[in-house]
């Protein structure tokens, strides 16, 4: 019993509270968003609600469980993650689901699995190993490019199909060989050279193009019909919004609100005060884990946390970034708000790390 | 391995990054939700917006007593919301019996996987309101107008008809349009994407304002009286059409306007008979279009005789006859090298100029029309205003059609005289004649007397202009005598009515091509003789055996007369 207590005690407690709040807030704007998509196309006012709550109480385990689980142990268990990862991108290619004309799912009867998601959790553990055990010559450019090259077969199987998804575990990578190497100015030679290969690679095919020219004048094009709609769900929210449940734009003009663009609703239900209060617990969030990971009783430690907390700050950069057409349209999910099963048990399974990590500061 | 210092910083760093980066955002979500919040929310309420009409309740037509002449009905449409149907076997059953319909046609409908489905429309409003009353799930009442003809037929080709949206299409319903229709309420609703509307958010709400009451000239007794008349000598003349017009020659009221065969103004779009088997669309909507067309003011034809009352007023008032000028008819009159003929065999022999007209005689006329010549003829005709359109209130006035001064010869002035070789509607030789024998001031013939709104408040009165004096009293006073002389003593006889003085010409005219032999009989009558309060006309198209006008029109008027002169009140002498 003592030893128990003492470990809650040891959680960073200011990180669960923050974690609880914006699970309950995405929950509550999930439901608000998804009654008339769920009406419409399930007769369900709750189905979305149903099966987000069902991932987020499995979610909640799976956190506790590796919360008390020594985050070294993942030391041993990284190489085979990642294999494992590797093997299930291959699998989703030959056998996935497709749903939006993409294959993305694995189905495991009533369950539906993204290996994606899977995916950048397991890579967070292999390079948080792979860059520490490298972590004396990881200043020297061909190390580096040995562990950016290793992530390279799981970057082109994700991308394959999700290439959002693929920019997220690359974004992620650079992250964590950035924090491991006490260097910058190679960093800013890989972001010229990494720009010009996303101009080429634009160039390359005109339909890319076509995306830059949707994003200047969104209105203009047939595609930029959900950009549109997105900006008038913010537009219309004002200073503090219609009201929870009070949004029109999730009726369809939205579509599947409570998917990519459920940011926009947020705005349009509790305005701008609302939409700056999540983006304020998002901060938090990240603030915590910027406070574990300074703390963290070795690299490996600061590592995991430092990838956490660049998968989640990624996705919540570009999630509204895209939502207020500040980048184009590219599909990323709002962490812990998005409608997305495997989203949030990974997620929650990569907090559960993070908590771990805090109660070993020094 | 440790956490070093430079890892800690480059941690540091990357937060900084997500910090920076996510204050920036939310920059431009302030940009985005206070300086273009106006410009999104107004494009974002446009898409949610649907403005949803209220039709408005057109206005009535009534007749100079008031009489409904033209009205609305309301009518209910009967439709099921497929998804609010809670014991749809119970539906079917009711509305199968409520509707009189198949049951298999309301079952395919009512289990029909649609938004709304419509049952039936033009729904009594007594059964509309029943189903109503039962409080079905699922079961929607609308409410509509319907344009209705309490007289069905009567003065169809006047009145006109109103098309699916309420708005005129013939006649006076076109005529009075923007007084008739009323101005249309609105519902604001919100919908979602599908366009389906959302219960609570319904936001405003503006009244339908319906259209205002035309009173008209027309009176319902009087026109029913002249239809019977009119389809009476139609029938006994197997008459391809008959028109009869009753005004007030003294202020261009119109009475009666009667166009035989008339149409049921409440299915204008049913062709009579078996008129409608085996015609392609384009000849469907010619023969409606024909069924429609008011003759009185839309078709032209050679006056005939009847225009020697035009003739004599100008060569009156010009002084180029007198009463007493005599005359000789030998049966013809030599014009040029074309020998014209008097419709007499044998000729009127002597005669003096009040004789001549009795007789209507066309050597008399050839004779003061070349006298009168061509340049004062055509000064006259401008005068009297026969060159433009009456400016009746009906949509589709046909104009005069005449030779052009400068081809016109001494035979073609002869031809004139006795009102041959132009045409003119029967409308213009009714405002024209009245004119000439009112006093001599050109009246504007019409319906539309005033215009009252919802509240019975007088919200207009028509006026038709400064009359135009044409012709001196004193010709016009002559001119009436001389038509009394013709009712009493000469070819007018047969529109005589004992104790009234009884003014009038006939006319029997040839139409074109002259080999068809067919021919259009015609009168036009006014009383009392010393002071017109009523001028008819009757025209017959193509009759079938006598064909005199004298004989077959007069009598027409003259029954007319007879029988309405007590409900107009105008006294025997």
């Amino acid at each position: 019993m003592t030893t128990f207590k003492v470990r809650v005690k040891k959680y960073d407690l200011t990180l669960l509270v923050v974690l609880m709040l914006l699970i309950l807030a995405g929950l509550v704007i999930l439901y608000s968003t998804s009654v008339y998509n769920g009406e419409v196309k399930f007769h369900d006012a709750m189905y979305y609600l149903k099966k987000q709550l069902f991932a987020t109480a499995l979610g909640l385990a799976v956190m506790y469980l590796v919360a008390g689980i020594d985050y070294h142990i993942w030391k041993y268990a990284a190489v085979a993650g990642y294999v494992g990862a590797v093997a299930l991108s291959v699998l989703v290619l030959l056998a996935g689901e497709e749903y939006n004309g993409s294959k993305r799912w694995l189905s495991l009867g009533p369950f539906s699995f993204q290996p994606s998601e899977y995916a950048k959790v397991a890579l967070i553990l292999f390079l948080a190993w792979m860059v520490n055990k490298n972590a004396k010559k990881i200043e020297k450019i061909t190390i580096l490019f040995k562990v950016l090259f290793c992530i390279l077969p799981i970057v082109g199987l994700v991308g394959a199909s999700n290439l959002s998804t693929a920019i997220i575990i690359l974004g992620i990578g650079v992250i964590l060989v950035f924090v491991a190497s006490p260097k910058y100015v190679q960093f800013i030679w890989m972001g010229v050279i990494g720009t010009g290969f996303m101009t080429v690679f634009l160039m390359l095919e005109s339909y890319r193009l076509e995306r830059l020219l949707i994003w200047r004048n969104p209105e203009q094009f047939a595609k930029g019909y959900q950009t549109v709609q997105g900006l008038y769900a913010i537009g219309s929210g004002g200073l503090f919004g219609r009201g929870l449940g009070r949004g029109i734009q999730k009726l369809g003009f939205v579509p599947e609100a409570q998917n990519d663009m459920i940011f926009s609703i947020i705005c349009e239900e509790f305005g701008l005060a609302g939409a700056g209060f999540l983006i304020f617990l998002f901060l938090l969030l990240l603030w915590r884990f910027f406070v574990i990971a300074v703390h963290a009783k070795d690299l490996f430690g600061a590592l995991i946390v430092s990838g956490a907390m660049a998968h989640l700050m990624i996705q919540v950069i570009l999630n509204i970034a895209v939502v207020t057409n500040a980048i184009p349209n590219t599909g990323i999910t709002l962490p812990f708000v998005s409608y997305g099963g495997t989203s949030i048990v990974f997620l929650l399974a990569e907090m559960g790390l993070v908590l771990n990590v805090s109660t070993m500061v020094r | 391995m440790k956490n070093r210092t430079y890892n800690k910083k480059k941690i540091f760093f990357v937060f900084s990054c997500a910090l920076i980066l996510l204050i920036l955002l939310f920059g431009r979500l302030a940009w985005l939700m206070i300086f273009r919040a106006e410009e999104y929310q107004k494009k974002a309420q446009q898409l949610h917006e649907r403005e949803r009409d209220i039709k408005a309740a057109r206005g009535e037509i009534v007749d100079r007593n008031g009489k409904i002449l033209a009205t609305n009905r309301t009518v209910c449409t009967i439709s099921v919301i497929h998804s609010q149907l809670k014991d749809s076997e119970k539906v079917i059953k009711i509305l199968t019996k409520a509707l009189h319909m198949e049951e298999a046609q309301v079952r395919k409908k009512v289990k029909k996987i649609s938004s709304m489905e419509r049952i039936a429309s033009n729904v009594e409003k007594k059964t509309g309101d029943k189903i109503r009353n039962l409080g079905l799930d699922g079961v929607k009442v609308d409410e509509d107008f319907k344009r209705y003809y309490p007289y069905g037929k009567l003065a169809s080709k006047v009145l006109g008809f109103t098309g699916g949206d309420n708005q005129g299409i013939i006649g006076l319903e076109v005529q009075y349009e923007d007084y008739l229709k009323g101005i249309n309420g609105q519902i604001l609703t919100i919908t979602d994407a599908r366009g389906i509307e959302l219960d609570e958010e319904a936001e405003g709400r503006k009244e339908p304002v319906k259209g205002d009451t035309l009173k008209i000239s027309l009176d319902a007794n009087l026109q029913k009286y002249a239809e019977q008349m009119a389809e009476k000598v139609m029938e006994e003349k197997q008459a391809e059409k008959v028109a009869i017009l009753l005004m007030n020659p003294q202020n261009g009221e119109i009475f009666a306007m009667v166009n035989v065969p008339e149409f049921d103004l409440n299915d204008p779009f049913s062709l009579p008979g078996e008129e409608k088997k085996n015609l392609t669309p384009e000849e469907e909507q010619d023969a409606l279009n024909r069924m429609w067309r008011n003759e009185c003011i839309s078709d032209t034809y050679e006056p005939g005789s009847t225009f020697k009352i035009i003739t004599a007023s100008a060569c009156l008032e010009e002084g180029v006859v007198k009463l007493s000028d005599r005359f000789h008819c030998p049966g013809y009159k030599v014009v040029e090298d074309r020998k014209i003929r008097c419709h007499k065999v044998g000729g009127h022999g002597a005669e003096n100029f009040v004789e001549g007209i009795q007789n209507s005689c066309n050597p008399v006329f050839i004779d003061i029309g070349l006298r009168l010549g061509v340049n004062d003829f055509y000064k006259y005709f401008q005068k009297f205003g026969l060159l433009s359109p009456t400016g009746v209130d009906l949509p589709g006035e046909a104009g005069t059609i005449l030779h052009k001064k400068n081809r016109v010869g001494q035979v073609e002035l002869a031809t004139m005289s006795f009102g041959q070789s132009f045409q003119v509607t029967p409308m213009q030789m009714a405002a024209t004649v009245s004119s000439l024998i009112n006093g001599g001031k050109r009246i504007t013939p019409h319906f539309g007397v005033e215009v009252t709104d919802s509240e019975k408040k007088k919200t207009e009165v028509f006026s038709y202009g400064r009359k135009k004096r044409i012709l001196s009293a004193k010709t016009s006073e002559t001119m009436q005598e001389l038509l009394e002389g013709v009712v009493a003593k000469g070819s007018g006889k047969k529109a005589y009515v004992k104790g009234y003085h009884i003014g009038g010409k006939t006319a029997t005219s040839q139409t074109l091509p002259r080999s068809a032999g067919k021919y259009i009989s015609s009168f036009i009558g006014l009383a009392p003789a010393e002071n017109p309060q009523v001028l008819g006309m009757c025209v017959i198209y193509n009759p079938k055996g006598i064909y005199y006008g004298g004989t077959i029109a007069a009598p027409v008027i003259g029954n007319i007369f007879r029988e309405t002169f007590p409900y107009l009140g105008i006294e025997k002498e």
